[in-house]
């Protein structure tokens, strides 16, 4: 399987993670280790100032593991600028997950200030992962306001739909010069294979491990998908046809018989 | 003093954003300030000092997708 480059960064993974929705950091940890993600989402919120929160981070950096701080909670581009400003201090990256919905219900990302955010974020030195409706002209033109790449979705966040958006994620694909990253509503492996055979180049699954049963196995079990998926897409998928085209010669060899 | 401190009203010594991090007693790992809405780099914590009114927030990194 090929590295994947996003704004100079390899990564040997093609599976990134969210931190979310786990019972226990130590659940998280073990699912993120048998994932073998190297880059892994987390979020900011106001401090609780009455609790001490799970210190998730140093487990995370003495693993290795990229952090890429999101933007969640920004209902507007002000908000997601001010918040990826928060992020790189908090984090010393200047990467971030650029995500801006306004509707709880729905958590449908708002294209137009997404756009404007990412413009700003840009002319500020940030690296903008742009989490998007798949919508082929809004990713076309994330790509050309500079982002390193674009994060179309498959379904709503935390649906478990898988790709609900197939037919718009493969024009983005085909059209798209930066990596494309199919992220929200993978729900399970099969979904993130399919993604990767289409020609993503990579995707993003939170939900769906931290869920499962058996968290570790659940993400072992995607680290599989993802790479069997590529090396799929790599090695070149068979076309497909509506008639049935022999595997074997079909001789006349039992002929003699009748 | 008092300042606010993520929206809600804090009686606090005086000192700086350094003081008031240690008077907290958090981890300051993955931590992020905003004063008066404007991000304070962590480099400048140790020598902004806090006026009364001041308006703090105080981020911290979570969990999340």
């Amino acid at each position: 399987m090929s590295s994947l480059f996003i704004a100079g960064h390899e990564f040997h993974s093609r599976l990134f993670t969210g931190t979310g929705k786990y019972a226990s950091a130590d659940a998280m940890m073990d699912s993120l280790i048998a994932s073998e993600s190297e880059l892994v989402t987390l979020s900011l919120r106001r401090m609780d100032l009455k609790n001490q929160t799970d210190n998730i981070l140093q487990p995370l950096q003495q693993q290795g593991i990229k952090l890429l701080p999101n933007t969640s909670g920004a209902r507007t581009a002000k908000e997601a600028v001010f918040a990826a400003e928060l992020a790189r201090e908090a984090l010393q990256t200047n990467w971030v997950k650029l995500e801006i919905h306004p509707d709880p219900r729905y958590l449908m990302p708002d294209g137009m200030e997404t756009l404007l955010a990412a413009e700003d974020l840009i002319k500020k030195g940030f690296v903008v992962m742009p989490y998007v409706h798949a919508d082929p002209v809004l990713c076309k033109r994330l790509e050309e306001v500079g982002c390193q790449c674009v994060m179309p979705l498959g379904s709503p966040i935390g649906s478990n739909m898988g790709l609900a958006s197939r037919p718009f994620l493969e024009i983005i694909i085909e059209q798209s010069t930066i990596p494309v990253i199919v992220d929200a509503g993978i729900g399970a492996p099969s979904d993130a294979s399919l993604a990767m055979e289409i020609g993503a180049d990579a995707v993003l699954v939170n939900t769906a491990m931290a869920v499962a049963k058996e968290p570790a196995k659940m993400s072992k079990a995607f680290r599989l998908a993802v790479e069997a998926g590529r090396m799929a897409y790599e090695s070149g998928l068979g076309e497909r046809r509506v008639q049935a085209h022999a595997t074997s010669p079909l001789t006349d060899f039992l002929g003699a018989l009748s | 003093m008092n300042i606010v401190l993520n929206d809600m009203s804090y009686e606090f010594s005086g000192g700086t954003l350094q003081d008031l991090l240690a008077h907290l007693d958090k981890n300051e790992q993955g931590i992020a300030i905003a004063i008066n809405q404007q991000v304070v780099p962590k480099s400048l914590w140790r020598t902004t000092e806090l006026n009364e009114q001041s308006q703090v927030f105080i981020f911290e990194s979570i969990a999340g997708g």
